[in-house]
């Protein structure tokens, strides 16, 4: 069964920087993988190359065993690929409620009524249920991450890539994404998280990716990885 | 609420029916040019208000569709229906090459880009003047031939209702949702699937198809086209219309292009001032009332209003508290929308 998602020699330039350098990285269906690495090793890069926010270079990328490298981010999401964003991306003048119909609506055959019904299910998983004819803008930081989050479930995504889920939210909160991230991938979602938490990380992920200076430098367990030479060398100089 | 909505509705609708028999020529005349800009100005809203695209060649859109079919009549001698349906085909046509061509253009460049393109239009009217007239104007078959504007009136009125009834059915639709993502956040519409390239060409081709339908409808009941239809001093009155009556609403817009073009004819008296006055009402209105004056006076009138108070949604929420009740498990997998 080939790789749920697959980046084979990835390249990615801006300019005469070189941001990812021919990065090879499958996912399989099931697994719940992190990708770390110090500040601009690469990381969100990876993930607009592998959602379609960017094209790469060079090398390709296989989605369900075909390619899909040149398709538009709209395509990856029909594709059931969802994402957050490093830092929340919402229809902040659209209500809670709208927010979660975009992607519902955006699905081939849906319908309103089944749209809002799955909606108000979601948000009554995050929690966000008493908010939905809020405005995004009016909600918290920590709801409107929930939001996000809850947006990209609206596409039924086979895999999800959470970029810095943790960033900036509360102990309590963070405790709850991770509850909500297992219960997810229980249900048998497929996630990719980018963040620098790396203890929250450790109590959530089976295998972390590393990288640095926009390449990879590790893959394995999170014992393999924590005692891996080069990842300390790059993430403390050590 | 809405029984307010309702009877603000059935008394605008018999003030609207009954307008012919209540004014003088003048101001029957007035009423249809009111008609114009309301559509003009209601479809401009729907592209600059809802779908984010602040085009200032929107009113070349309307020369295009007014030439178009003034061309086509007169030329080829076709009925005059066909020669709007041939503008507003025109309009479509083009606006969505246009709309195209600026997929990556926003705010200011995508404003200057179609600044241009309307000068360029302009300019070709005005060198072309062995088949469009140049600057001396294009004689335009009117569409009712005799003494009264009371059949362009309602025609105005029809013409109206039906723009506003399609653009209002497609802001409340799915497309209506995508035009608002897209305006809100282009990355997170693309991410959330929606296919941000075709429903901003869209965007562009149906409001420009609706400038149109607008400039046909000009050209017939005035008889004589000019370049100076598509210029940037029209399309200047056309965004005070809807940012004065407010451009994130289609019908705030409609209304807002209404009350000022009648405000324009009773204080025509006043000569260039009066121009100083909407100005002035332009900067209060973009300074105390982003939302248009409309949504601030419809504020204003509720708020008078003995309405029973309403259960504030969210009460129950959690603001700022960063804590969720346990979890529920979520939707079953693949038992998606159907």
């Amino acid at each position: 069964m080939p790789p749920l998602i697959e980046a084979c020699d990835l390249t990615k330039r801006f300019g005469g920087i070189v941001a990812v350098s021919n990065l090879n990285f499958a996912v399989q269906q099931g697994e719940l993988v992190g990708l770390i690495g110090p500040n601009g090793s690469g990381k969100t890069t990876t993930i607009n190359l592998l959602t379609g926010h960017l094209t790469p270079a060079s090398g390709h990328i296989d989605l369900r065993g075909k390619r899909a490298d040149g398709l538009a981010a709209s395509d990856f999401a029909a594709l059931r690929v969802g994402r957050t964003f490093q830092i929340t991306q919402l229809f902040s003048r659209m209500t809670v409620l709208e927010n979660m119909l975009v992607p519902g609506l955006a699905r081939p055959h849906s319908h309103k009524a089944a749209a809002t019904r799955e909606a108000r299910q979601h948000l009554e998983f995050l929690g966000l249920a008493a908010l939905e004819s809020l405005q995004a803008k009016n909600l918290s930081g920590g709801q409107q991450k929930l939001l996000e989050l809850g947006r990209a479930l609206m596409l039924d995504p086979d895999i999800l890539f959470l970029d810095e889920p943790f960033a900036g939210v509360n102990p309590f909160l963070r405790d709850e994404i991770i509850v909500l991230v297992r219960k997810l991938h229980t249900d048998g979602r497929t996630f990719v998280i980018v963040d620098h938490d790396i203890e929250a990380l450790q109590r959530l992920v089976h295998r972390m990716v590393v990288m640095s200076r926009g390449e990879q430098i590790a893959d394995g367990t999170v014992a393999e990885v924590r005692d891996n030479q080069e990842v300390l060398r790059a993430y403390a100089g050590v | 609420m809405s029984r307010w909505n309702s009877a603000c509705a059935f008394v605008l609708a018999v003030l609207a029916l009954a307008f012919p028999f209540m004014v003088n020529a003048y101001w029957l005349s007035v009423g249809v040019l009111a008609m114009f800009y309301a559509i003009v100005t209601a479809s401009w809203a729907l592209l600059a208000g809802y779908a984010g695209q602040f085009s200032f060649g929107h009113m070349a859109f309307v020369s295009l569709g007014a030439y178009t079919s003034g061309l086509l009549v007169k030329w080829f001698d076709i009925p005059i229906p066909l020669g709007m349906m041939a503008g507003v085909l025109m309009c479509a046509l083009v606006g969505s090459f246009i709309g195209f061509v600026c997929l990556r253009m926003r705010g200011p460049y995508l404003a200057l880009f179609t600044v241009a393109f309307s000068e360029v239009l302009r300019i070709v009217i005005v060198s072309e003047n062995e088949v469009t007239g140049g600057s001396g104007g294009l004689e335009v078959t009117p569409l009712f031939h005799g003494r009264t504007d009371t059949p362009f009136y309602y025609l105005g009125l029809a013409l109206l209702i039906g723009s506003l009834a399609i653009m209002q059915f497609l802001v409340t639709s799915r497309w209506g949702l995508f035009f608002r993502a897209i305006r809100e956040n282009e990355d997170a519409a693309a991410a959330s699937g929606v296919k941000v390239v075709r429903f901003r060409i869209l965007a562009f081709a149906i409001t420009s198809s609706f400038a149109g339908l607008a400039g046909g409808f000009y050209g017939h009941y005035i008889g004589i086209l000019t370049p100076d239809i598509g210029s940037v001093d029209q399309m200047g009155l056309v965004v005070a219309m809807a940012v004065i009556g407010g451009a994130e609403s289609i019908v705030a817009a409609m209304i807002g292009a209404l009350g000022l073009e009648f405000l324009v004819e009773a204080l025509r008296s006043y000569g260039q001032w009066r121009l100083v006055l909407f100005g002035a009402l332009l900067l209060l209105t973009i300074r105390f009332a982003r939302n248009g004056l409309l949504a601030l006076a419809w504020q204003q009138f509720n708020a008078i209003l003995p309405l029973p108070v309403r259960e504030g949604v969210g009460g129950r929420g959690r603001f700022g508290t960063g804590t969720t009740p346990s979890p529920q498990p979520p939707p079953a997998r693949g038992g998606g929308v159907s």
